[in-house]
């Protein structure tokens, strides 16, 4: 892809502020870490060595316990395996991830009851929630979950809210004024409400939820690209190219969205901060993605509802902290670099 | 101007109409409400005295006859086509009848009248201190920009912004209040309230509200503060400033007989929005720290399917957010004399 050297100089601006370059990695990082978690977040091996063979059961299908001479036929516990290999002494070794539990086991015992406090012995490094889930897998998948919600929500009312916003901005008269209307009554319906409601007869998947959250949230990127290609629209170039005799499908996509989009970069990072706020609260609600996904939201509830297992509520605000504040930060870069608003201070 | 806020008070006629349609034909259309509540409540009647007489329940699947879920239907409103029994609603709202709670049975109204003082407290606080902080905040931020204090104070305000208040709620209500015993865990006051002295009872007032109150403003904070040091900036980098001082005003009072005044007209575009705030609240944080206001009242009532209530919270906000709109726009065209809307 070539950039243009106007995007380059912007791009050069957005990397000279420090505070949000370096919060870009640390979330870049923590992108990458929870797009690949299966490889260091897993109840399977990274690795086997049995007999001779070396197996990889992390990606694809479960391998039967029977593989590794075991008397079951159901999926290997990897955990058990090493213990085994250990014990026998041979060969044979099995590689378990970083934190060898996954999102949804529970981890029982017989003596103790959940949650147990952070353990680097059992390797729970933050501990478990109350039915003996490992912290640290719950976090990171639903870290992931949270991510993919923000950004298919991001797509979807984005994609709405250029092309109408465009479309308002551009046609005007009646058609605008319609859907200006439309637009004051939908943001003054308390859209949680309307969730609620809905959450509460249909069990929402994530496309349910992303699509409650379109229907009630495309009106802010509209209204903004509204009035940009309101102001856009009546400038001079767009009268040179309409003198030039370029047709109208030529001047929106060819002169004004170039121009908007620019400005509408700076709304990124914010409405990715919304969605994970958003999505947050309405699992700390329980109206949110069904158990037993692994939530944030979910985990706040527990947390504060179990004030004495002061571990789980405390490592998810810290986690929620650190990405909305990377985030904002990385938000207040971005449009520091895109859209600069250069004080001449007074001497 | 007359005509301009004229139109638009008749405009809020419309928009009301369209955002209680709404919510009243999606509450009409879930199940789950009143009369499947009281089936089921039925039901349970039945299988608790139901032991001795076996099977009868399970025979029969309704614990109700058909004629009295038609009576249940007909007391409810529920046999009328919806946009009936809107019109039906609407009427009732016209002449102040919010309906009754169909949980409690009492008029709609009382239960939130017992709310509103708690719900206006809150709001009311949390408007003067936003104001009372963010406009000194972002005046020092603004004459001393570029300096230790801009940056420092820039990245707390920004870490505040970043966090949702909920978020900033539980926080506050885990550390604060329940691991160390600064606060006490929630609620409006305390149960001996009556039994205090009136200091006491101020006291006891302020030491609930305190951590509410910081969940509460964080938010605004930030939009706030920038505001204001950017309208001054901008204000301070302008010609009559200049022309000002060179005429011999000193710096100090260019800043504030000049263009501090002018700062404040983006802030009052702020003002009419508080006015939902008020007294919506917001449920997330009364909920966190169990506060007995209105948004816990319609985050409940919502959860029990109490819909009047449902409605007549709704009401009540909307009718308060549409007119702080136009209170908003009144703000500007006081404190702005160039400002004409036509």
């Amino acid at each position: 892809m070539r950039l243009d050297p106007l995007t380059l100089k912007k791009i050069r601006r957005f990397r000279s502020i420090k505070r949000g370059y370096y919060s870009w990695l640390l979330f870049g990082l923590m992108l990458l870490l929870a797009f690949f978690a299966e490889l260091w977040i897993n109840n399977r091996a990274l690795l086997v060595y049995y007999e001779g063979q070396i197996y990889f059961p992390t990606y694809g299908t479960m391998m039967p316990g029977n593989t590794f001479g075991l008397e079951y036929a159901y999926e290997t516990n990897y955990r058990d395996l090493q213990k085994k290999f250990q014990q026998e002494a041979g060969d044979n070794f099995v590689i378990m991830p970083l934190v060898p539990y996954n999102a949804f086991e529970m981890d029982l015992r017989e003596t103790e009851f959940p949650p147990f406090p952070p353990s680097w012995k059992d390797r729970h490094y933050l501990g478990t929630d109350t039915i003996g889930r490992d912290m640290v897998a719950r976090l990171v998948y639903g870290f992931r979950i949270c991510i993919i919600f923000s950004l298919l929500l991001l797509v979807v009312t984005f994609a709405i809210g250029i092309a109408l916003g465009c479309l308002m901005g551009y046609w005007g008269g009646k058609f605008d004024l319609f859907f200006q209307r439309l637009i004051e009554i939908w943001s003054s319906v308390p859209f949680l409400y309307i969730i609620m409601i809905i959450a509460s007869i249909v069990v929402p998947s994530l496309t349910i939820l992303v699509l409650i959250y379109v229907v009630f949230g495309w009106m802010g990127m509209t209204w903004y690209m509204r009035t940009t290609t309101y102001k856009e629209k009546a400038r001079d170039y767009v009268m040179a190219a309409k003198a030039l005799g370029a047709s109208n499908t030529r001047i929106i996509f060819h002169h004004i969205l170039p121009n908007a989009v620019s400005l509408i970069v700076t709304f990124v990072p914010f409405s990715v901060a919304g969605g994970i706020s958003g999505l947050t609260a309405l699992d700390y609600l329980g109206f949110g993605l069904p158990p037993p996904t692994p939530s944030w939201g979910e985990l706040l509830q527990q947390g504060t509802n179990n004030l004495h297992a002061v571990w789980i509520v405390a490592s998810t605000v810290t986690a929620l902290v650190v990405v909305m504040v990377s985030i904002t930060f990385i938000g207040e870069a971005v449009r520091e670099g895109f859209d600069p608003k250069l004080h001449s201070t007074f001497e | 101007m007359t005509s301009y806020f004229i139109r638009r008070l008749l405009l809020v006629i419309p928009t009301f109409l369209g955002i209680t349609l709404v919510v009243f034909t999606i509450t009409r259309l879930v199940p789950g409400g009143p009369i499947e509540r009281i089936i089921a409540q039925a039901r349970q009647m039945n299988m608790s005295e139901g032991n001795t007489s076996g099977g009868s329940s399970l025979q029969d699947d309704s614990p109700l006859s058909p004629d009295q879920i038609e009576e249940l239907k007909k007391f409810y409103g529920f046999d009328k086509p919806i946009l009936i029994s809107y019109l039906d609603w609407l009427g009732k709202i016209l002449v102040l009848d919010l309906g009754v709670s169909t949980r409690y049975y009492d008029p709609v109204w009382e239960i939130i009248k017992d709310k509103l003082p708690v719900s206006a407290y809150y709001g009311i606080v949390t408007t003067i201190l936003t104001y009372l902080v963010c406009i000194p905040l972002g005046v020092l931020k603004a004459i001393k920009h570029k300096s230790f204090i801009d940056s420092t104070s820039s990245i707390i305000v920004l870490i505040g912004y970043a966090l949702p208040g909920f978020i900033v709620a539980i926080i506050l209500f885990v550390w604060p209040a329940a691991q160390w015993d600064w606060f006490p865990l929630g609620g409006f006051i305390s149960e001996d309230f009556e039994d205090l002295t009136l200091a006491e009872q101020i006291w006891d007032v302020i030491h609930h509200s305190v951590l509410p109150l910081i969940a509460y403003m964080i938010g605004g904070f930030a939009t706030m503060t920038f505001l204001m040091k950017n309208t001054l900036m901008d204000h301070l980098a302008s010609d009559y400033i200049r022309t000002a001082i060179a005429k011999g005003l000193s710096f100090r009072s260019a800043v504030f007989k000049h263009a501090f005044r002018n700062s404040l007209i983006p802030l009052a575009t702020h003002f009419g929005n508080n006015i939902s705030l008020f007294l919506a609240g917001s449920f997330l944080i009364e909920k966190v720290f169990n506060i007995d206001g209105l948004g816990l009242l319609g985050f409940e009532s919502l959860v029990e399917r109490d819909y009047p209530i449902v409605l007549g919270v709704l009401v009540i906000t909307s009718i308060l957010g549409l007119l702080g709109n136009i209170l908003s726009d009144f703000c500007v065209a006081l404190v702005d004399p160039r400002v004409k809307f036509d």
